[in-house]
């Protein structure tokens, strides 16, 4: 349970006040108080971290969004692609409904992670890392309105939901590209996330194992860029105090 | 030139209640909290003290000690002194105010 309730806390906080704060909370019992008083600490620390120069903080509020950007792709990759799979009935199992939904909320995840793991890319390639986000942005919207126009019976916006997926995968690529152009971010992940829908094209909707086979390139790719993103977080210096 | 008081937010309150704790010696984590509420009569909770804690040390304020086992101990530095008695100055002019005031409309 205490070491549960350290783990909320940042990496650096823990490796600077980690050790004391643990013994302090076997030194009497946790109550409900307690916990909620540390997840209110947790919370503050993550969203607080704090330093004396603004380079520190500029460093800080990156790593912040880069770590919010690495959870929000290893979330938003594998849901986007096992949702696609299960409305489209690529698995056997598929449930439309269950399946769109996945994919509306990994859309939002996905998003979010464009926005936090850019801001290398925006640097050498600022139209590049717009376009990544306008594009998948834009996408998510068209398959908002054709997913409400298909619930309400309007078939016809089915096509504007098609086009906003595409749009998705298409700003993926986009973001793959600059990130592997930038060399930042795992370059394999990038890769992955690049061929993913390309082979899902080619696949054309007729060959399942192929377009398996995207979605897992797809998911994957999302997810290695994602866990680089987080360990970025792990190799900064232990700066004192936080 | 009087010290600036660091604005500490919702954390004011207890950052000033474990610079009266540190006022009398260094004290570990557990120390502060226990001296806390005992002298304040309302609990302090671990998370709450060292957000704090973070902040006071950020601000020089205090600074850590070397751990004993690993129990950190924290003491006040002289800038902290300096802003607690400021701080202490401050509150003690408001309850005397208040106190006169109260007192003038006493009948």
């Amino acid at each position: 349970m205490t070491r549960l309730l350290i783990r909320l806390y940042p990496e650096r906080w823990r490796a600077r006040y980690g050790a004391e704060f643990e013994a302090l909370l076997e030194e009497r019992p946790i109550g409900p108080f307690d916990v909620a008083d540390i997840l209110l600490g947790a919370l503050d620390a993550q969203l607080h971290l704090r330093g004396r120069s603004g380079e520190r903080a500029y460093a800080r509020s990156f790593v912040m969004t880069l770590r919010i950007g690495g959870f929000a792709a290893i979330l938003g990759g594998p849901l986007f692609a096992g949702g696609f799979a299960v409305a489209s009935d690529t698995v056997a199992s598929g449930s439309q409904s269950a399946g769109a939904a996945m994919v509306g909320v990994g859309s939002l995840a996905l998003l979010t992670a464009l926005v936090g793991l850019s801001a290398f890319q925006a640097r050498v390639y600022p139209a590049l890392s717009w376009a990544a986000f306008a594009i998948p942005a834009l996408g998510a919207l068209g398959m908002a309105v054709g997913a409400v126009g298909t619930m309400l019976g309007t078939d016809a916006l089915i096509g504007i939901f098609f086009g906003g997926l595409m749009a998705f995968f298409l700003g993926s690529v986009l973001f793959a590209v600059a990130t592997f152009a930038s060399k930042v971010l795992s370059r394999p992940g990038a890769l992955l996330v690049a061929v993913g829908p390309v082979l899902g094209i080619a696949a054309g909707g007729s060959n399942d194992v192929l377009t398996i086979t995207s979605l897992a390139c797809f998911a994957l790719g999302w997810l290695a860029l994602g866990v680089h993103a987080v360990r970025t977080d792990r190799g900064l210096p232990v700066s004192q105090p936080i | 030139m009087e010290p600036k008081i660091p604005a500490f937010g919702r954390f004011a309150e207890p950052a000033l209640l474990i610079l009266v704790s540190l006022s009398d010696g260094p004290k570990h984590g557990y120390a502060i909290m226990q001296d806390v509420e005992s002298g304040s009569g309302r609990p302090m909770g671990a998370g709450t003290l060292y957000a704090a804690l973070a902040r006071l040390e950020e601000e020089g304020l205090i600074e850590p000690l070397a751990p004993v086992d690993r129990r950190r101990p924290y003491r006040l530095t002289a800038l902290g002194a300096t802003n607690l008695a400021e701080q202490l100055r401050g509150l003690s002019r408001f309850a005397h105010k208040g106190l006169r005031q109260l007192g003038e409309r006493q009948p």
